[in-house]
């Protein structure tokens, strides 16, 4: 788990824990590489303590998503991030694929796309802190 | 919202009134994402021979939580009733909150680039 700091909105440093499971984490990188999001110092509060789950949940992986989500210290939120997390997305049809990681944890917030975009990811986070 | 390119594929846009509720894009959708509702309607103009049947279309919705952006919707409509927008701020809080009308489809009509 890892601190940002959103580089558009200064007040906002969140705890982010990534769950890169399949194409939509090269999205996260993205983000992260196109300076969107930025490193901080892990020092006081964070406005959220956010977990992301990008990209395709299978039932094999899906006890590990559990395990993370409870191993986030409250307060916290879920985003679901992708087409693929949010409904199983276009493995709708397939018998390992779960169908929506919200079958697991609770989620907070649905970001379409497949991939959504590295700004998508931004604005979700804003939201959450936001919320938070 | 976050800028972006103003021909990123952000989401689908709907115009209701060019849609002929032709099912074209439900079938096509590798997703099914689509939803349709349409009845139709019997047209008498005046000196016509016999009346004609239209297509009215009663419901359009696409699930942006299934939907997978590849734009085949949008490719084989014959009536250009779909087109890309770039917006992409649009998450939603709770299951099945990506599912979204007519009208909200239509809304973003004015955010598509050029048509
Ligand atoms: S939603 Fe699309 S881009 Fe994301 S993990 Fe699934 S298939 Fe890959
Ligand atoms: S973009 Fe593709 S997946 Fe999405 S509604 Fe259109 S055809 Fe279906
Ligand atoms: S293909 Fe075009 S005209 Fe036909 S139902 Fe779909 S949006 Fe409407």
């Amino acid at each position: 788990m890892s601190v940002y700091a959103v580089a558009d909105a200064p007040g906002i440093r969140v705890h982010v824990a990534d769950l890169g499971m399949a194409c939509c984490a090269v999205e996260f990188a993205a983000a992260l590489g196109r300076g969107l999001l930025v490193e901080a110092p892990d020092d006081g509060e964070p406005s959220a303590r956010v977990l992301v789950v990008s990209g395709t949940v299978t039932d094999v992986l899906a006890p590990s998503v559990l395990a993370a989500w409870e191993a986030l210290p409250a307060p916290k939120a879920a985003m679901s991030f992708g087409a693929c997390s949010n409904t199983g997305g276009p493995y709708w049809d397939s018998y390992s694929v779960t169908k929506g990681v919200d079958q697991v944890i609770p989620v907070h917030s649905y970001v379409p796309g497949c991939p959504p975009r590295p700004e998508a990811l931004i604005d979700a986070i804003v939201e959450l802190a936001a919320s938070a | 919202m976050t800028q972006v390119p103003e021909q990123a594929r952000g989401v689908i846009a709907l115009d209701p009134v060019a849609c002929t509720s032709c099912m074209i894009c439900v079938r096509e959708c590798p997703d099914w994402c689509i939803e349709i509702d349409s009845h139709t309607e019997e047209v008498t103009e005046p000196g016509a021979r016999r009346p004609r049947f239209v297509a009215v279309l009663d419901r359009f919705a696409i699930d942006w939580g299934l939907c997978m952006y590849c734009g085949i919707c949008v490719e084989v409509c014959p009536f250009d009733a779909l087109f890309w927008s770039p917006e992409h701020d649009y998450p939603a809080s709770e299951p099945g909150g990506l599912v979204q009308e007519t009208q909200r489809l239509a809304d973003w009509l004015p955010s598509v680039p050029q048509r």
